[in-house]
């Protein structure tokens, strides 16, 4: 899993690619964790490059959503492949997470 | 079976009589021209005009009876489907060998016994299925596409035609498939339904007013006369055993392409849909070997399905079995008033051509997408890529291949003919030593997930499997690796065996340890965050979704975990 963090106005858009599975959701964890550590913080998750993401990649997510609301923050999702959003569907998550379709439509929708 | 967003009327909708009557009339113009191969026959045979009347006639007849034959549902007959036949250009060559060495009577009664190898040869197309997989579907629908459209430019260019065209026909030609293509894709409704019917009135009416139209034709139009009972003086049938190759080939032909156009006509039909349903394919094909055998009776050419008039339903969106019926009304008509049918018969050869060229190019990119449904591996891409190689070398190169020797040559007499059976034989070919179960030990300790995508893929490719369905087993195999893995239920190695046959996909996980817990209640939020046990049980819940069925056997502290996926 590769991570690329760029600021975008208001908005960090983390980049991910490859998979996020259960040997790397620490290090996802860890970097969310950190960037919600500033009140307030903005964050888009790109997942484009995503081609894979298990229960322990779910978690991961939930444990930033529940972070971003305690620190008033903001967490969306975009770029989901039509099999990762399978994946999303399959686990119930659609509705958990504010996702768009696009890096665009997601900074947008923080700004 | 699910109706796509684009298709008005379903094949078992009823349309309004309208619309019925109007779809009906798009289709006989579409194909009218093909009533010109048995006439063809006949002026070879030296037939005078006031006979080959009757042929044209007797004819018609075989196309009423055709498409109705194809649209019925009960019984063995029939597809179920909108697939009008035609004569088949593919009868020609050896209709024509039997004219040379028996005249008319020959080749009637070779006409009927090809019939018969077209109707034995619909029995046993269930079993054959594995010979037949999808992308070879595909491959001979895609190059069906590309003889109509090769026939297209054919007229559009007068290329074998007796008057070679002028500005002034590719003018017509142009507009006509600019009006279609234009209605089909920039307005809704009726212009978009029966933008082929409209396009084909115009180009008449252009071709008319820009002088397009041959003399030779308005004179025929002129002598047919308006109303006539079909005369059978000129029936006669014998049989000769030299010309037994040719029209078994004619036959394994016209059979092929009934499995690509009635492949188009399920996948036109149904959203979901993701393999040919061999049981209306075999009821098409007898419908199809019917109505051939019927041609050799009533003294006209053998019949195959008519790519074109597949290729116009979905375009138009109205795919109604029920068109059929008023198509072989239309037929039976125009049989008792040979003017009217003569006015279809002489359609300028512009106007043909943009017709053919505008279903031409949604039954390509038809067949490509049935070919690309698949995971294809180097066999697979081999099959196709040679044999369509080889199907363009035949049209390119004909001197090289009428050359070739009179026995070889049967299996040449055209690009679809070479194509499809380089494709059969290299499937036949490449079938060796592909393994229908394929096993892999994993270490859980340190899980290699390159090795199991590749594992997945390489097989999948081979298998030719549905991409879609080797991802959810694919995600389903990494998923339980991880989650075995990670709560420790087993420290030993795992053993997966993956099984596929053309209706479902089987990845069976063993290993020494307790039963993986596959919950149907999803955890909540909560439980999923509190907790690693959350996540695991997120894990299994969706391992259980994600397969259509699964089972947990545990004998003596050995576990083995089932998924099965349908395919």
């Amino acid at each position: 899993m590769d991570i690329q963090e760029l600021e975008t106005g208001q908005v960090t858009v983390l980049a991910i690619n490859g998979r996020i599975d259960s040997t790397n959701a620490i290090d996802l964890g860890n970097k969310l964790r950190a960037l919600y550590a500033q009140p307030g913080r903005r964050l888009l998750l790109d997942l484009q490059e995503i081609e894979y993401i298990s229960s322990a990649g779910f978690r991961t997510l939930l444990i930033a959503l529940r972070r971003a609301a305690d620190t008033g923050g903001r967490l969306a999702l975009c770029g989901l492949t039509s099999k990762v959003r399978e994946l999303f569907d399959m686990g119930g998550f659609l509705d958990n997470f504010s996702i768009k379709p696009t890096r665009d439509e997601g900074v947008n929708s923080l700004a | 079976m699910k109706k796509p967003r684009n298709i008005v009327y379903g094949v078992d909708d009823i349309p309004p009589r309208g619309v019925l009557l109007l779809s009906g009339v798009q289709h006989v113009g579409l194909v009218a021209i093909f009533l010109l191969v048995p006439v063809i026959a006949c002026r070879q045979a030296g037939m005078p005009p006031e006979k080959i009347i009757d042929v044209l006639s007797l004819s018609m007849l075989v196309m009423a009876v055709g498409p109705i034959l194809h649209a019925l549902r009960r019984g063995p007959v029939g597809s179920g489907y909108l697939c009008p036949p035609i004569f088949a250009a593919a009868y020609l060559p050896a209709s024509l060998l039997a004219l040379k060495a028996g005249g008319l009577p020959l080749m009637f009664g070779m006409t009927i016994f090809a019939g018969a190898v077209e109707i034995a040869m619909s029995r046993v197309l269930r079993p054959l299925r594995p010979f037949l997989p999808p992308e070879i579907a595909g491959f001979v629908v895609a190059m069906i596409g590309v003889t109509i459209g090769l026939l297209g430019f054919r007229h559009i260019f007068g290329i074998g035609l007796p008057e070679q065209p002028g500005a002034a026909s590719y003018m017509v030609a142009a507009a006509t498939l600019a009006l279609m293509v234009g209605l089909n894709v920039w307005t809704v409704g009726a212009p978009k339904i029966f933008c082929a019917l409209i396009g084909m009135v115009a180009g008449y009416l252009m071709a008319a007013a820009a002088g397009v139209l041959p003399a030779a034709d308005l004179h025929r139009l002129s002598a047919a006369p308006i109303a006539h009972l079909p005369s059978i003086d000129h029936l006669g049938w014998s049989f000769d055993a030299e010309l037994v190759v040719p029209f078994v080939v004619a036959a394994v032909a016209a059979s092929l392409r009934a499995i690509g156009d009635l492949t188009i006509c399920q996948k036109t039909n149904d959203a979901d849909w993701a393999r040919p349903d061999f049981g209306s394919i075999s009821g098409g094909a007898l419908a199809n070997g019917i109505g051939t055998f019927l041609s050799g009776i009533l003294g006209t050419i053998g019949l195959n399905t008519s790519t074109s008039n597949v290729g116009l339903a979905a375009a138009t969106g109205i795919t109604s079995r029920y068109v059929a019926f008023a198509v072989g009304g239309i037929y039976l008509t125009l049989a008792f008033f040979p003017k009217a049918g003569t006015i279809f018969a002489i359609m300028p050869a512009p106007v043909v051509g943009a017709t053919l060229l505008f279903a031409a190019a949604l039954v390509f990119v038809n067949g490509l997408i049935i070919i690309t449904s698949r995971m294809l591996d180097s066999r697979r891409i081999f099959v196709i890529g040679l044999s369509f190689m080889l199907a363009l070398a035949a049209d390119v190169f004909q001197p090289f291949f009428s050359q070739l020797p009179a026995g070889v040559r049967v299996f040449t007499s055209s690009a679809l003919v070479v194509g499809t059976l380089a494709a059969l034989l290299l499937n036949l070919v490449f079938r060796i030593g592909v393994r229908r179960t394929q096993t892999m030990q994993v270490n859980p300790a340190a899980v290699d997930t390159y090795q199991i995508d590749e594992f997945m893929q390489t097989n999948g490719s081979a298998w030719g499997a549905r991409r879609e369905v080797i991802e959810r087993a694919r995600f389903n195999l990494m998923q339980s690796i991880e989650l075995l893995a990670e709560s420790g239920v087993t420290q030993g190695m795992l053993t997966v065996v993956v099984r596929f046959d053309e209706f479902s996909l089987d990845v069976l996980v063993s290993y020494n340890g307790a039963p993986l817990e596959l919950p149907e209640r999803r955890p909540t939020n909560e439980e999923i965050i509190s907790s690693y046990e959350g996540q695991y049980r997120l894990a299994g819940f969706m391992l259980r979704n994600l397969a259509d069925r699964v089972q947990v056997n545990n004998r003596s502290g050995h576990t083995t975990v089932a998924f099965h996926f349908d395919h």
